[in-house]
């Protein structure tokens, strides 16, 4: 339990709801502790330990939303919330021309934890800075590494849902996450390159197991070499991406046109709306029958495998585009029903006990196609090879977009040959992705995910995973950055 | 609904209960310097989309941070509970992590007291809006769009925050600031306009005329042409010229400066824009958000950071200032770009100067592409129009730009004198609108 007595502060919150009339309401207490280590330039920049507490009532009256939330845990504060959240849904109410209405989910009373062999906010801090100095001292032993930076990041969440429907739900869920960067200089430009763990829930284990200072030396290195490499020239290039490389790629061109809120125009004032329009749905082709993308909630360890959403609906697994197809959102109760669906996707989320509930990306990834990486390349005679997160812009309907990366190899005759610079590519969503023409096995498969993608207003960050192995993707147009 | 609401938030902590905090934890340290940051918030936001309130939030927020040091040993420590036994663990927290950190080079104690300016951060119009004035404002923009039969989406949002600074150096500073904020999409179909502010006083969003300025882009957008992508003369209205000149701004750092990992390195005192602009912090300027002072303790005023085109000022951490022997650090909350000579009087009598250009409303989703150069990209967005003789004559299909600011603001054909601008993406400044000769669009969307 996040507090003391939050059982019976959500009685009284979710007694005065029920009273008001309204036709919903839920209590969200969340107390969330988090960790950040930053090092800079071979020292220890910062050590934020963060205790963040609260909770928030959201109250559905007459098809109208009202939403309050306060850091002030107490007796006194509970029901002035509770009842100016109903006062703030009346106000909705009053405006609204179309009553919200949800889709029915049953009631659950569970507890979700995440399993973790070392708990990451128990190891000593003394481990943690160690180990991010010598990472950063070892890639500064290179003489072109200008800068170097190295941080860790742990956050604990344990958070109590109780609804007017009768759903209890306790979490204690943990998240981890570490990377370090190395910038070299050079004929007076600068390039960086940086070595990063997915952030996923579980332990300190995953942060070991990377083996930080296995990788220094050839991050320094690639780091010194990118920048003396030859820009890359501008033109048609056929693409292999790495997985950490497409989990961006995916995130911007398919997670933010899958969410049903965009779709139906709520962000159309800042995340933009979605050129994956409800009547496209079963019938667009929004790729190549080699592109299977899947939502997946359930699968362990990833970021949106929580258990449950904040609208307390049951996580699952369901396709976003089914051989090239496109044929379904992520959605939540409210949305849901608009386009005929009797059950959310459970994609509901807040980014804290302050804020409210909004659609989110699910953890979609790429399903594995049959090729191993090397009859990826094999089969290329001019193409460039990406690996991480670089440079990153789509229109607000995700519709144009351009990425970069983090390291490029220039691919000729089937082998990568050497490191390029500056590569930027840039395309039409549906054209890129019907240009993949094959996708490498499960081998391959790898994880990473977002704790910033931003969204709503107020702005909220949400979290989600994406995987994938390898991809091609062919006559793509890059230019230099 | 009632007002009511409006008296009953609950206080946010008064100086008086900061300095209380603030010497609880200071009398308790153990440590050789303390210092606490406190920033107690109330605020709300009704959120509005197919001209329906889809989101009515109101949240109050208090977090109390403790920073402290054991010699050059540091550790801070954030909590949201402001109760006695609380406070007392962020602090043994606090003690905890700078017990065992390793020394930091660049440690500096906390500054030494001073007389901080006092501008006028705080306006009770926008500490007395509640609910019921954020959704009367909404209602308002919903209204004037129903009446074109358009659809609006946006946001009315309105905060008062108590923020304070207290340390064991005898540094103490706690003021009041209020902000009120608007933005609004107008759908017309498949085109959009927009319009946006921000402002310490909710009385001065302009609700009315900013509905209608985003309506008759809207309009405006409905008929649209696709021109093909390369360099264009581009009329950018203040929203976008604060868009690029903000990765500007956010890249002035001096330490990237001085390890040459800066865009802008070894260009201090030299020519790098336009000999016509300037760039200066105006913290009383009243349509400026300008605090008193910053997170670090520091003192806000004027300052000149670009000067007809000269590179005058980086934004030094204290340690750095200290290597350059830089007493007072110039810091950049409310700035303000100006241009010297004959200015037009509105965005209109540029175009109207103009023989063919593309006339941008804002950009979108900036990002950096190459930090060398610091070349961007980014979209156009909500309003995108072809200039010929001196009228729109059509919408155009939103462009992606790549570009640097460095390159294009080193020519500037004409301008106005500045105005208010704000995006999703920037904070609040003061620009004029600009026509530049020669601005790269890279390609071109569907929309």
């Amino acid at each position: 339990m996040p507090f003391t007595r939050a059982d019976e502060m959500a009685d009284l919150a979710l007694r005065r709801v029920t009273a008001s009339g309204a036709e919903y309401g839920d209590i969200r207490f969340l107390k969330s502790t988090s960790q950040t280590i930053s090092g800079e330039d071979r020292r220890i920049a910062s050590i934020r330990d963060v205790e963040d507490s609260g909770f928030g009532v959201r109250v559905l009256y007459h098809g109208g939303w009202g939403f309050a939330a306060s850091s002030v845990l107490s007796l006194e504060e509970i029901p002035r919330v509770a009842d100016l959240a109903v006062e703030i849904a009346r106000g909705s109410a009053s405006l609204a021309s179309e009553k919200t209405r949800l889709v029915e989910e049953p009631v659950h009373r569970d507890r979700v934890a995440t399993q973790t062999r070392i708990e990451p906010l128990t190891v000593p801090l003394d481990r943690k800075t160690t180990l991010l100095r010598e990472v950063m001292d070892c890639v500064q032993r290179e003489p072109e590494i200008v800068r170097s930076s190295a941080s860790l990041w742990a956050r604990r969440d344990r958070k109590l849902f109780v609804s007017t429907e009768g759903t209890r739900l306790e979490f204690d869920l943990c998240a981890v996450q570490g990377e370090f960067t190395a910038t070299a200089r050079y004929d007076g430009r600068f390039a960086s390159r940086t070595f990063s763990t997915p952030h996923l829930r579980t332990g300190y284990e995953m942060i070991e197991a990377a083996d930080f200072m296995a990788h220094a030396p050839l991050i320094a290195s690639q780091a010194v070499e990118k920048v003396k490499a030859p820009a890359v020239r501008p033109g048609l290039y056929d693409l292999v991406l790495d997985p950490e490389h497409l989990a961006l790629t995916m995130h911007e061109s398919c997670g933010h046109p899958s969410e049903l809120d965009r779709a139906l125009g709520y962000e159309a004032n800042y995340a933009g709306t979605s050129f994956l329009t409800p009547e496209k749905r079963g019938t667009f082709r929004y790729g190549s029958p080699h592109v299977n993308l899947v939502a997946d909630n359930t699968e362990p360890e990833t970021l949106a495998a929580t258990g449950y959403d904040d609208d307390g609906v049951a996580c699952q697994r369901w396709d976003i585009v089914r051989e090239g197809l496109f044929v379904g959102y992520c959605t939540n109760r409210e949305v849901a029903a608009k386009i005929g669906e009797t059950r959310s996707r459970g994609s509901n989320r807040a980014d804290s006990w302050g804020s409210v509930p909004i659609v989110r990306i699910a953890n979609i990834g790429l399903e594995p196609g049959s090729a191993s990486v090397d009859e990826l390349l094999a089969d290329v005679k001019r193409g460039i090879y990406i690996e991480g997160h670089g440079s990153y812009s789509i229109d607000q309907r995700r519709y144009n977009f351009q990425f970069g990366g983090d390291a490029f190899w220039l691919i000729e005759n089937g082998k990568r040959t050497h490191m390029l610079r500056d590569v930027i590519y840039h395309g039409i969503t549906p054209e890129f992705w019907n240009s993949c023409d094959g996708v490498a096995d499960r081998r391959h498969r790898r994880r990473f995910g977002f704790i910033t993608c931003g969204k709503g207003q107020p702005g909220q960050s949400g979290w989600m995973t994406h995987a994938a192995s390898h991809a091609r993707f062919r006559r793509v147009a890059v230019i230099k950055g | 609904m009632s007002t009511a609401n409006a008296k009953t938030w609950p206080k946010l902590t008064s100086a008086d209960e900061f300095r209380f905090l603030a010497d609880l934890v200071l009398k308790r340290s153990e440590a050789d310097h303390t210092v606490i940051n406190c920033h107690d918030q109330h605020g709300g936001t009704t959120r509005f989309a197919n001209s329906r309130v889809v989101q009515n939030v109101d949240t109050r927020r208090g977090t109390l941070t403790v920073a402290v040091a054991f010699d050059r040993r540091r550790g801070s420590a954030t909590t949201t509970d402001f109760t006695a036994g609380a406070v007392q663990d962020t602090l043994d927290r606090a003690e905890r992590i700078a017990r065992v950190s390793p020394e930091d080079p660049e440690f500096l104690p906390p500054p030494e007291p001073q007389v901080f300016p006092t501008p006028l951060t705080s306006r009770p119009e926008t500490t007395a809006a509640g609910p019921s004035r954020r959704l009367e404002y909404a209602n308002e923009a919903i209204g004037q769009c129903r009446i074109e039969n358009l659809q609006a989406a946006g946001i009315v949002s309105s905060s008062v925050a108590s923020v304070g600074i207290a340390a064991s150096s005898g540094l103490f500073a706690q003021e009041e600031r209020t902000e009120a904020r608007f933005s609004l999409t107008v759908q017309a179909e498949d085109a959009t306009g927009w319009s946006a502010a921000a402002h310490r006083s909710i009385d001065h969003l302009k609700i009315q005329d900013r509905t209608l300025s985003a309506i008759n882009k809207a309009k405006r957008s409905r008929d649209v042409q696709e021109l093909a992508p390369g360099r264009y003369r581009v009329i950018l209205e203040p929203a976008a010229v604060a868009g690029l000149w903000s990765w500007m701004l956010w890249t002035l750092d001096a330490k990237s400066y001085d390890k040459g990992t800066s865009p802008f390195a070894g260009q201090l005192g030299r020519q790098i824009l336009d000999e016509r602009l300037t760039l200066q912090n105006l913290p009383d300027h009243p349509d400026l958000l300008g605090t008193g002072f910053t997170h670090e303790g520091l003192p806000s005023e004027d300052s000149v950071w670009i000067e007809k085109g000269v590179l005058r000022q980086l934004a030094y951490d204290r340690f750095t200032a200290q290597q350059h022997k830089i007493k007072r650090i110039a810091t950049l909350e409310a700035p303000c770009v100006s241009a010297s000579g004959p200015a037009a009087f509105k965005t209109q009598e540029l175009i109207k100067r103009c023989e063919r250009a593309i006339l941008v409303t804002n950009f979108w989703y900036i990002r950096t592409v190459n930090p060398t150069d610091l070349t961007l990209t980014g979209m156009t967005r909500d309003g995108t129009f072809l200039v010929e003789d001196g009228q729109i004559t059509t919408a155009v299909r939103n462009f992606r730009f790549h570009e640097s600011p460095l390159r294009v603001f080193k020519q500037v054909e004409a301008f106005t004198e500045p105005v208010e601008a704000v995006t999703s993406e920037t904070g609040k400044m003061l620009v004029p609108a600009m026509v530049l000769p020669d601005f790269h669009f890279s390609s071109v969307t569907r929309f």
